[in-house]
């Protein structure tokens, strides 16, 4: 009993000390919407991490800015990208967890090993390689370089969701008279729909956030994804720290709403490729 | 186990290759051509700004590179950057999850606030550190200066003896969240009884910590520090939006070295060369960190399979 309570109070502790952590090490994220919040003129004179008269001017000036259009390239890109990726993974992964052969042991190997890669040595010739076929300055060669980086990743983990489904449930509905293919897409893929979902977000993330590709490959401004249009944004307008906090606030509500309402599938897929083993 | 779930199904493997076929293509195409494309750029002499000029120079950037002293001083700070990060990040996190794996009230809020710097773009990441540790309205400053510790605004990202280890603890704020999450789906997996038996014993925290805690963690720890160490010795994006390599080059990584001389100097074949060599040395690394992880190692791992990480 007199045990219980010293943990408890134990914990009591712990958790305001966790506050003060958690505060600190989010001072970055709470400066940016703090700042957001404040109008140009605040952002100059007002030292407080929040204001007391939050106004909406930054946000207003922002939105009436590019960055809708370039919110709207990312979405298009990372919609693209994101089927994409779900269609072959879900098709490759089935096959590695149910085939069983050399080549299908290789191709897991491989796929561990093009990880390793840094991406440095695959965007060089890349973009060689897309300057030559005149995809440079598209989306279509985010779109395609996007899939690749995601999709080993992808296709690993989709298998390792595909691995927990027994085979008796497929079994049956072959016998049935499904086809395979059938059993694929009604039998197999609504069972493992948390992989699906969790390989959905994370290829969305990733693609959300990237920034070294899309900066390296597009180059008009119209087509510009919405990380190096933050950048470009925040190198053009040094001083106007408001609207680069605005912009920039906005454009964390994917990543926010994520972390809100899919946490559970984020923190899946964060600790499948180590816990696995 | 996982063999009776997953049977071989009948008939050949044909289906088998058909389904992985898409994704092969793809990933050739786009992945593997331009790999080994990668290297072979490397032994060119190709240069953005002289389109004719590409001929097969075979070891020539390979020998220039090793008569560098820009790469070789590069190389040692990626190094001691990529250390320290997976270091501050893999202590900080394991504190962190250490403290999470106990019933303290509002354990789901802490987590998800953890969580944040991980699923944030950098771009928005790094804007955000340069805002806090502006000289004029950084927050850090200002805390600082109305705590009368310093009497003028500390140039966090402009000061020679400062900036280095501004960027390792902007980069290990950014890898936290991972190692805290794999952490704690490892203490997670950790039997309960095991740390009864200890209390039972009268074993004290650190004990506890040393003798069983890390023991029990050592699969989690191996890859998470592996894949940290991969992605940090990689990473670009941190760096370059914070300080662009510099002042004067003095925050280069081998990533960041590669794409300004790709990018910047207009010699993409040196740039690959320079890649390339990346390549060699985390293959060396990881070949080495694998050895000293399964040297004589007869313990049985850790239970295989799917670890349950929420609650």
């Amino acid at each position: 009993m007199n045990d219980s309570r010293r943990v408890r109070r134990q914990n009591l502790m712990l958790f305001f000390i966790l506050l003060i952590v958690a505060f600190l090490y989010s001072l970055p994220t709470l400066a940016m919407i703090g700042t957001a919040f404040k109008g140009p003129a605040q952002a100059l004179s007002n030292n407080a991490l929040f204001p007391l008269h939050p106004e909406l001017t930054s946000f207003r000036t922002v939105l009436e800015s590019d960055f809708l259009t370039a919110a709207a390239n990312s979405m298009k890109v990372c919609l693209c990208v994101t089927v994409l990726c779900v269609v072959l993974a879900v098709l490759a992964g089935y096959s590695l967890s149910r085939f069983r052969g050399r080549v299908f042991s290789f191709y897991q190997m491989a796929l561990l090993v093009v990880q390793m890669f840094p991406m440095m040595l695959l965007m060089l010739p890349l973009f060689l390689i897309f300057k030559e076929l005149g995809l440079l300055d598209t989306h279509w060669s985010i779109i395609l370089s996007y899939t690749c980086l995601n999709l080993p990743f992808s296709i690993w983990m989709i298998k390792g969701f595909f691995d927990t489904i027994p085979y008796d449930i497929e079994e049956s509905a072959l016998i049935d008279g499904c086809g395979r293919f059938q059993t694929l897409v009604r039998i197999v893929l609504p069972v493992s729909l948390p992989g699906v979902a969790t390989v959905a977000i994370f290829t969305f993330l990733n693609a959300w956030n990237e920034f070294t590709y899309a900066n390296t490959f597009i180059r008009s401004k119209e087509l510009l994804t919405l990380t190096v249009h933050l950048q470009h944004y925040v190198s053009a307008n040094q001083s106007s720290w408001a609207e680069m906090m605005a912009a920039s606030t906005l454009g964390i509500i994917p990543s926010m709403v994520f972390l809100l309402c899919a946490q559970k599938y984020l923190v899946q897929g964060m600790t499948a490729g180590s816990v696995k083993g | 186990m996982k063999k009776n779930l997953t049977r071989r199904p009948g008939g050949g493997n044909g289906l088998g290759y058909a389904l992985l076929a898409p994704a092969t293509v793809l990933l050739l195409v786009m992945s593997v051509y331009p790999l080994l494309n990668g290297f072979w750029l490397s032994m060119t002499n190709r240069h953005l700004l002289k389109p004719k000029q590409n001929d097969f120079v075979f070891l020539d950037n390979y020998i220039t590179l090793f008569q560098d002293k820009e790469f070789f001083g590069t190389l040692a700070f990626t190094f001691a950057y990529t250390f320290c990060v997976v270091a501050i990040s893999y202590v900080a996190g394991l504190a962190l999850a250490l403290a999470l794996n106990r019933n303290v009230p509002g354990r789901g809020f802490f987590r998800a606030v953890f969580l944040i710097p991980w699923v944030i773009p950098p771009v928005v990441a790094i804007i955000n550190w340069s805002y806090i540790l502006n000289d004029q309205f950084g927050i850090i400053n200002i805390i600082l200066q109305s705590l009368g510790l310093i009497d003028k605004p500390i140039l966090f990202l402009g000061d020679y003896a400062l900036i280095r280890p501004t960027v390792v603890l902007v980069s290990a704020w950014k890898q936290m969240p991972f190692m805290m999450i794999t952490l704690l789906a490892g203490l997670q997996s950790v039997p309960r009884e095991l740390y009864e038996a200890a209390q039972i014993d009268g074993s004290g925290f650190w004990h506890t910590l040393f003798h069983v805690t890390l023991p029990m963690l050592r699969p989690v720890t191996f890859i998470s520090t592996l894949l940290s160490f991969v992605w940090t010795f990689n990473s670009f994006e941190n760096i370059w939006l914070l300080t662009s390599g510099g002042p004067n080059g003095y925050t280069f990584t081998l990533p960041i070295l590669s794409y300004y001389t790709a990018f910047f100097r207009q010699k993409i074949s040196y740039a690959s060369t320079i890649a390339s060599t990346m390549v060699v040395v985390m293959m060396i690394l990881s070949v080495i960190y694998f050895r000293i992880q399964f040297r004589g190692e007869r313990e049985p791992r850790l239970r295989k399979g799917r670890l349950k990480t929420d609650e």
